[in-house]
């Protein structure tokens, strides 16, 4: 027994010894600088806790790396390491300044200055040289993360204007997609990168982009935003304020952002983000958390104090795949969306954090709300109403059988014929979406038609979206709010640009429904005319127009049925330990989290508290 | 041959044959992740293609094939193609030839997921958080467990009354159920012990007191979540087995001897014990995997989680290092005590003597 026990403290003690091995081989690139002495650790008021962000193990810092490979804050559109051109603020769709500022736009190119004091962390300033060499990295290496900018853009022309100002003229590629609102989206979304330290980084490893992809770039980076890299490991990542930060002078008014550190801790479990806000060990985060009203009094706070506490920003929806019977039926889709009870899933499976649902692919709500027409959704759109669905169902020549206790058991065509059960794909774990589903089930079923819920493993669910592999499928696209708003997701849901049939390798990455395909007879050549004229169009008048069209046909059509509006983000904070966090009654940034986009100034609005 | 060493002829035989299951299990390893429909590339590029065109998508799934050896690559480096152009996939034995190449070298492979980290980094980076969470836990529970086990079968009276069912009720508990209402009550109801986590996100990992004290505060529950169901399920299986040698001709014939209590109740232990041992080594043994659900109630480091997301997305390459360090252990684990049981149980030992073999 003793000596079981004393077998087992060397046990332990060597293990923790392995841990820490582990865990400080990393932060070689800073170790001693660790915040307030290592002893102390990082202390709580100079501390800024972010969660939500980065899911399992942080694989590489690596700005050139896939945005779903890089940790965070490279991944995504998080603008703390690497900066974007522009800012996009999602609230009053203005860009604001960062990198560079926005001079015009037109169908031609849009132009924008670059700010003469930015800088790269090793003093060398910001240049053109650096915005090129990301923006045109597809030309050279056809793999490039950014490498989808060359089909928007044809070339970049610098000019020097007074005081040594670089302006770049970003020009619309007219023979290839023809589209100056993306390139708006890119500005707001590309981070430019050091060209300096990566074309010698690719001089060194023989020009080969794979092999630079391949390198952590976790040690003393050069950036040129507000926050270097300090620590990370499996539990966390840690990055710390820089004081030559070029933006506090030239953006800020020689303010510093008020956390010295910030600190994201990678968690496995959903429920630990909700523990860890009420507890004030985290500051704010961007998960779903159920029923947000019981956790008020621990102090967590959303952008609205009621109901729908968020701003809406994405819609998941239900993609059809409209080359099978009977879903190729327009009449059985309509019917379909009457059938749903969306007042049912805002309630029960996203907990009320949503503004009603309105028919059609347009928010009535936020900066798309302008082309929601009233009207028109009255008129070609259905809302929920199962004796309607009923109606449109025998209309067409549906019929259904029930069983004796009241249970759907099959349902015929107009033919007569027996029609296959359908089934609803959906990755199983996401609780959510999950929901959504065994309502809408519900209520096809109520109606009459033989659809049920599909969950499958979520390496399942990728796959089946773009080779077509379904019959409906839950999806949620442009799930961020971007200037090419509503524009992108009728793109997405509606484009017949590449369209390919079901079957063999074929996969399409927009309209994975098969919507409106060339081929047919019954192919409708106005989508793909007004998908393409809107991003050319200037004048509001048109726009409205050209979506008002697009929008009809949509709702006629009803390729894919959208569910509910949920928030870009889920935007949840704690004042326990810093204040002065932007809500609807002061707006002063967008409800991201401090490092999305435009949303990076609360970092200098933020206070800590008493 | 080697019949006058019938001991070093044992261990010989014994290798041999776990030498056979483990060839067999890294084969097993290989091939049953691949058996499925789905490649861990459509995978990913459900994820990374959205938005792109087709003829992007399709030089970025290229990339990755390329990449990630699932296709065949010519003498100019450049993707082989067939007559459609589409890339030639690699063939599975081909594959199979480099993993095992590979593995020859010390190297796993890159993972896809976690691309551009090498499995065996990511093995490194957790398997120290396993050992520590899983092997005191383990062993402790293990002898808590049938200590109190072999004295409850020896005692009886009030003491097992009360034992036993307190034992039957906590092994019973599910994991995670216990973990979740060890989190619920000490952690959010009375916030004694923190919630989450390996050590508080305050502290840089160092060889300070702060960071030991920290990771030991951050240690009890998933220690208990883990320990208090082991311990009662030991403790069952203990009593169960003491009771019955407790009726066994030896122990009365002891007994009848008028041999000192302790001394009986040694040779009882030694007995009971046995059965016990070969189910600590299968426990040591899959440890390495993790304590998925433990790990995932309180965001604790370790491998399971690191497995799940590989098996979820078919990475290969992790999925191939994690299964081969699993197998190695629990073949290590096995073999010691196959070992030892030859040593400790004189019926084994008997049956080498007389030069049956096992």
């Amino acid at each position: 027994m003793k000596c079981v026990t004393v077998l087992k403290r060397l046990v332990v003690g060597a293990a923790l010894l392995g841990l820490v091995s582990c865990g400080g081989g990393k932060d070689s690139g800073g170790g001693e600088t660790a915040g307030g002495g290592s002893e102390s650790g990082f202390a709580r008021g100079k501390t800024l806790y972010l969660a939500g962000s980065q899911w399992g193990d942080p694989n590489t810092f690596n700005p050139l790396a896939e945005s779903w490979q890089a940790a965070w804050p490279v991944n995504d559109k998080f603008n703390l390491m690497y900066e974007t051109i522009l800012s996009y603020n999602s609230l009053d769709g203005k860009f604001e300044p960062l990198l560079g500022t926005l001079v015009s736009r037109d169908n031609d190119k849009v132009v924008v200055d670059l700010n003469p004091n930015a800088k790269w962390s090793d003093g060398q300033p910001v240049t053109s040289a650096d915005v090129k060499f990301v923006f045109e990295l597809g030309r050279r290496f056809p793999g490039a993360a950014t490498a989808f900018a060359i089909d928007f853009i044809s070339g970049i022309k610098v000019e020097t204007i007074d005081g040594g100002v670089e302006r770049l003229s970003f020009m619309v590629d007219k023979t290839k997609r023809n589209n100056p609102l993306v390139i708006l989206d890119h500005l707001q979304a590309i981070r430019i990168v050091p060209a300096h330290v990566f074309e010698k980084l690719l001089a060194d490893n023989g020009n080969d982009l794979g092999a630079v992809q391949k390198l952590k770039i976790d040690k003393d980076p050069v950036i040129s935003g507000p926050y270097n890299i300090e620590h990370y490991s499996n539990e966390r990542i840690v990055i710390r304020r820089r004081g030559d930060y070029w933006g506090n002078e030239a953006l800020y008014g020689g303010k510093l952002p008020a956390p010295e550190y910030i600190i994201h801790p990678i968690y496995k479990n959903n429920d630990h983000f909700a523990i860890a806000l009420q507890k004030g060990d985290i500051d704010a985060s961007q998960t779903f958390m159920p029923r947000i009203w019981l956790k008020k009094k621990d102090g967590v706070s959303t952008w609205y104090d009621d109901a729908p506490y968020f701003v809406p920003g994405a819609m998941p929806m239900l993609l059809i795949n409209t080359t099978k019977a009977p879903l190729n039926d327009p009449q059985f889709r309509r019917a379909m969306a009457a059938a749903i009870s969306y007042a049912d899933i805002k309630e029960l499976a996203v907990s009320g954090y949503a503004p009603d649902v309105q028919p059609g692919l347009i928010m009535n709500q936020g900066l798309e709300g302008k082309y929601f027409n009233a009207e028109d959704a009255k008129e070609f759109g259905v809302t929920c109403d199962p004796e309607n669905a009923k109606k449109i169902l025998a209309a067409a020549g549906y019929k259904s059988v029930f069983k004796s206790d009241g249970s759907l058991d099959y349902m015929t065509d107009k033919a007569g014929n027996k029609l296959p059960t359908m089934s609803i794909t959906v990755p199983a774990g996401w609780s959510d979406w999950e929901a959504m589903v065994k309502i809408a089930e519900k209520g096809f079923r109520a109606a009459g038609m033989d659809i049920r819920e599909g969950p499958v493993d979520a390496s399942l669910y990728w796959p089946a979206l773009p080779s077509g592999n379904f019959d409906l499928i839950m999806h949620k696209p442009a799930a961020s709010v971007t200037p090419s708003l509503p524009w992108n997701r009728f793109e997405s849901v509606m484009s017949s640009r590449n369209w390919v049939p079901v079957g063999g390798d074929n996969k399409m990455n927009e309209n994975q429904g098969r919507y409106n395909s060339p081929k047919d007879k019954g192919y409708n050549p106005k989508v793909d005319e007004l998908l393409k004229k809107i991003p050319t169009l200037e004048k509001e008048e048109d726009l409205a127009v050209a979506y008002r069209e697009l929008n009809r046909i949509f709702m006629k059509d009803q390729p894919s049925i959208p569910l509910c509006y949920l928030p870009e983000q889920f935007y949840e904070f704690s004042s326990k330990a810093w204040t002065n966090w932007p809500t609807s009654a002061n707006p002063y940034a967008p409800p991201l989290l401090p490092m999305v986009g435009a949303s990076t100034k609360i970092l200098w609005g933020l206070q800590p508290a008493k | 041959m080697l019949k006058q060493y019938p001991t070093f002829r044992f261990v010989l035989m014994r290798a041999g044959w776990y030498f056979l299951t483990f060839l067999v299990a890294v084969t097993i390893n290989f091939f049953l992740p691949r058996l499925g429909k789905n490649n861990p590339v459509d995978i990913i590029m459900g994820k990374a293609a959205t938005g792109l065109s087709n003829e992007d998508a399709r030089k970025k799934e290229e990339k990755y094939l390329q990449e990630f050896g699932l296709a065949k690559v010519g003498k100019d480096g450049q993707l082989l193609r067939d007559a459609e152009g589409k890339p030639v996939k690699a063939g599975r034995l081909e594959q199979f030839g480099n993993y095992i190449k590979m593995c020859l070298m010390g190297d796993l492979g890159t993972s896809f997921q976690k691309y551009p980290k090498k499995v065996v980094d990511v093995i490194k980076e957790a398997v120290p958080w396993t050992i520590a969470l899983q092997l005191p836990t383990i062993l402790f529970g293990w002898i808590v467990g049938n200590v109190l086990g072999a004295l409850a079968a020896y005692r009886r009276g009030v003491f097992d009354r009360v034992f036993f069912p307190l034992a039957l009720i906590l092994s019973s508990f599910p994991f995670f159920v216990f973990g979740m209402l060890l989190v619920y009550y000490f952690a959010v109801v009375l916030p004694w012990f923190p919630a989450m986590g390996g050590y508080a996100n305050s502290i840089m990992p160092s060889f300070s007191t702060a960071f030991f004290s920290s990771v030991a505060y951050h240690y009890v529950l998933p220690f208990f979540s883990i320990f208090l169901i082991l311990a009662g399920g030991q403790a069952i299986g203990m009593r169960s087995m003491g009771i019955y040698e407790l009726g066994t001709d030896y122990i009365k014939y002891a007994k009848w001897l008028g041999l000192k209590e302790g001394k009986v109740l040694t040779y009882l232990f030694r007995n009971a014990m046995l059965p016990q041992i070969t189910g600590l080594a299968l426990s040591l043994g899959t440890m390495i995997g993790g304590a998925l659900i433990t790990e995932m109630i309180f965001s604790y480091p370790g491998l399971g989680m690191a497995m799940l997301t590989a098996i979820q997305n078919n990475d290969y390459p992790m999925i191939q290092g994690c299964t081969l360090i699993v197998t190695v252990s629990v073949l290590i684990a096995n073999f010691t005590v196959d070992i030892l049981i030859g040593f400790l149980d004189p019926r084994v030992k008997a049956g080498l003597q007389m030069g049956k073999g096992v």
